[in-house]
């Protein structure tokens, strides 16, 4: 598979899909983050994304709200 | 080896503790209580705030002692509940471990059942929302879970109550050693193993090997586990931690990523090939409230909703109340018929006629009585005590309505819909909870708080919290806007609430430009998780709504009340302890009067002011207390009568509720404000702040009044 060029999580419009790349994020959020499931190779789907505000993902299962600047800390590869 | 410990309970049977523990909104606080049958006993862990629940239950002739353990999402000790629970279990307490699993996400939920096996081998995994999975597509075969796991697995639904009975015979089984574990987990760490059998080597010379299962030891160390590095340097073992620190980095320097990281990942690698054929998901089809959530997140809508919920539910808690706003509008429409049927027959109404027809039973059986216990009686506890309780109805409704919002998943949403409006204030999605819980108690909001990520925003919040009027204050700003006529009680309760947020904004955002002046404030941030919309479980919302109403009534039997005995024999007794002849010669008027003259901006004759002086520092104790000190100077049964017989003008009215809105909320509340900032000086700033605000506030509010009135 050829390889997509890499964006951060917050640009990725709702609707699409997303593997996890890494996470830049100091300590604590990234401790959270990692065991909330957004490790490296975790597939993610932007459920809403208004370009405002949080955006929404389901990720294993759940639905989780994250703020853009969060978001921005986390390197995905689209699907 | 499996060494496990029974203790001989009080009741002779064998006792069998129970650790209970899970992932937030995996449904732990239901299980637990359907396990305990809600005997509940609450206190906190040692040494901090975070409360801890016990229960207990008779299965087989064994004691089961439940004891639940804060909901985290896993081990890594950056907070304290994470702390709190693996204490819990490396200390040995308990014989047995329960790890909750939510049936309609395993593959995230279970992360946290892992990291407990990876700890203590006599654990039982328990799936619970069993009653869910179908209506989800999802098919788990627990049996083949069992076995590659090693540890017995059973579903339960809390609301079906089925798989209870079999969790009880396992706990049991498993504590007898007959099934289960004999050794902790072990995950397999890919390219980190070398590593972490370095770290081993290391971690054996340290006193902290004693504690812990040393492979657990060496795996966290190398994760970078903050609180067992404090501990070792407490300890003195500054070398450990540098030789730990030195592979830490070395890990870095050749795989270009963090240890935490790789080990997370290879933990949930292990439980997607543990879950492979045995989870199995037949459709998965978006939520049937997916768009609640997009309305919620929606940047305009999303906000506007989360508002117009709150404060409608507040008008159909307030019209159950006392009738109000509807028997005003009614009133002023020209059916005073319908308003004054309304106001009778509403929840408060009802009760009202109650305590007045108990007063007048209790007044003819203590005829006999002496002079001074009659007075104790009738003023001091009927009185003081009854014009508290009065508001029960109150309490009842407006916990109602916070279970319904928390049980049914809405709030998260709300959290969701105003954290961009906070995030101008500097405070995040994340605060929507205490503040909402604030409306409620000033107290377990400000506990709330924790949740918080960032610890100046947190401190923020702890500061300025008290200023959302909780329902302490409700039951004033009700008594005192119920003493005006017609619109004016609307207003005064609108102004009430107005002001009080306002005053909350305000402060929030002078207090974040200043820790912003001084760098070091973050962008508030959200990161949380949405648990699935669902209709209210009647059963939990009970609960819920139960354990405040209880909360209140203790309150009311045991503060309320010894604040309301000590206000009446200040009154009763003159300072030569002898019965005063007046009440303005009472010991609580002499003491009341030094603080008088702060009232004279607004023009109250003598007695009003002591009294009113008199009944808000009683009310710095407990606000509950204000309604009572008032009926009692007045000797009426209600404070709102007692308001008109003292003759406060309108103005006066309105500027006296923004001062018992805005000024400390009680006492209890600058406990948890000190307890939980460990620090004097935020305290006095609470205090300084509330005071002085509230003051400036009232004075305002009374020139402002003066000039329409």
């Amino acid at each position: 598979m050829a390889a997509r060029p890499w964006t951060t999580l917050e640009a990725l419009p709702p609707g699409s899909r997303a593997r996890v790349v890494n996470i830049n994020a100091p300590g604590r959020w990234s401790y959270r983050l990692l065991q909330m499931g957004f490790i490296p190779g975790a597939i993610i789907e932007i459920v809403v994304n208004n370009g405002v505000g949080p955006i929404l993902v389901r990720i294993m299962g759940i639905t989780i709200s994250l703020g853009r600047g969060i978001a921005r800390r986390i390197l995905v590869e689209p699907i | 080896m499996v060494t496990y410990r029974m203790n001989l309970g009080k009741t002779g049977s064998q006792e069998i503790v129970v650790g209970v523990i899970g992932q937030p909104n995996v449904g732990k606080s239901t299980l637990f209580n359907l396990l305990t049958g809600r005997k509940v006993h609450v206190a906190n862990w040692p040494g901090v705030t975070v409360e801890k629940h016990e229960g207990w239950r008779e299965h087989h002739g064994y004691r089961l002692h439940f004891i639940d353990l804060p909901g985290i999402y896993g081990f890594s000790a950056s907070t304290l509940e994470e702390v709190i629970a693996r204490n819990f279990i490396v200390s040995g307490e308990a014989d047995v471990l329960i790890v909750l699993i939510d049936s309609t996400a395993p593959e995230r939920t279970m992360y946290l059942a892992i990291q407990a096996l990876e700890l203590f081998p006599r654990t039982i995994v328990v799936f619970t929302k069993s009653d869910l999975t179908h209506a989800h597509g999802i098919h788990i075969n627990y049996e083949a879970l069992a076995n590659r796991l090693g540890v017995p697995v059973v579903s339960v639904s809390a609301v079906t109550e089925t798989g209870i009975d079999r969790l009880l015979d396992l706990i049991i089984e498993v504590a007898r050693g007959r099934i289960g574990r004999g050794k902790p987990l072990k995950i397999g760490y890919g390219e980190l193993e070398p590593f972490i059998s370095e770290v081993e080597e290391i971690a054996k010379r340290s006193s902290l090997s004693e504690d812990y299962p040393l492979r657990w030891l060496a795996v966290r160390l190398l994760e970078g586990d903050q609180e067992l590095i404090r501990r070792l340097e407490k300890r003195g073992e500054k070398d450990i931690v540098k030789e730990v620190m030195r592979l830490r980095n070395e890990v870095i320097n050749v795989f270009k990523r963090r240890p935490e990281e790789i080990m997370a990942q290879r933990r949930f690698e292990y439980l997607s090939k543990i879950v492979e054929g045995i989870v199995v998901r037949v459709e998965v089809k978006p939520g049937v409230y997916e768009w609640i959530d997009k309305v919620f997140a929606h940047p305009v809508i999303g906000s506007i909703t989360s508002i117009l919920l709150l404060v409608s539910l507040f008008i159909v808690v307030f019209t159950l109340n006392t009738g109000f706003p509807f028997n005003i509008i009614l009133e002023n429409l020209g059916y005073s018929g319908a308003a004054e049927y309304l106001e009778e027959y509403s929840l408060g109404g009802l009760m009202e006629k109650l305590i007045v027809l108990a007063s007048g039973l209790v007044e003819g059986a203590v005829a006999g009585y002496p002079q001074w216990l009659q007075s104790l009686i009738l003023d001091g506890v009927i009185g003081g005590v009854g014009a508290v309780l009065v508001f029960l109805p109150l309490i009842f409704l407006v916990a109602l309505m916070l279970a319904i919002l928390e049980d049914s998943g809405l709030s998260p949403r709300i959290a969701v819909s105003l954290h961009n409006l906070l995030s101008k204030i500097g405070i995040s999605g994340h605060a929507v909870f205490p503040i909402t819980l604030s409306l409620g108690c000033n107290v377990p909001a400000i506990m709330a708080t924790r949740a918080t990520p960032s610890y100046r925003e947190r401190l923020r919040l702890i500061t300025t919290l008290a200023f959302i009027p909780c329902q302490a204050r409700l039951v004033v700003i009700l008594a005192f806007a119920s003493a005006l006529r017609g619109l004016g009680s609307i207003a005064v309760i609108a102004l009430s609430y107005l002001g009080a947020f306002l005053t909350f904004m305000l402060v929030n955002k002078a207090l974040y430009i200043y820790d912003r002046k001084k760098g070091y404030a973050e962008e508030p941030e959200l990161l949380l998780e949405l648990p699935p919309i669902h209709k209210p479980i009647p059963k939990v919302i009970w609960w819920l709504t139960w354990d405040s109403v209880k909360h209140f009534l203790k309150k009311a039997g045991t503060i309320i009340f010894l604040v309301t005995l000590v206000a009446w024999a200040l009154l009763y007794f003159s300072p030569s302890l002898s019965p005063a002849k007046e009440l303005s010669e009472s010991i609580g008027a002499g003491i009341a009067k030094l603080f008088a003259p702060l009232l004279i901006p607004l023009n109250m004759n003598d007695t009003q002011a002591w009294m009113m002086a008199y009944a808000l520092i009683v009310g710095f104790l407990a606000k509950e207390a204000v309604v009572g000190t008032l009926a009692l100077l007045a000797g009426t049964n209600t404070a709102t009568d007692a308001i008109k017989t003292l003759g406060y003008s309108d103005p006066q009215i309105a500027a006296l509720t923004m001062f018992i809105v805005l000024y400390v909320p009680c006492a209890a509340t600058l406990a948890v404000v000190y307890s939980e900032s460990r620090s004097f000086k935020t305290t006095l700033l609470t205090i300084a702040l509330m005071l002085s605000i509230a003051y400036m506030v009232m004075i305002a509010t009374y020139v402002i009044a003066s000039l329409f009135i």
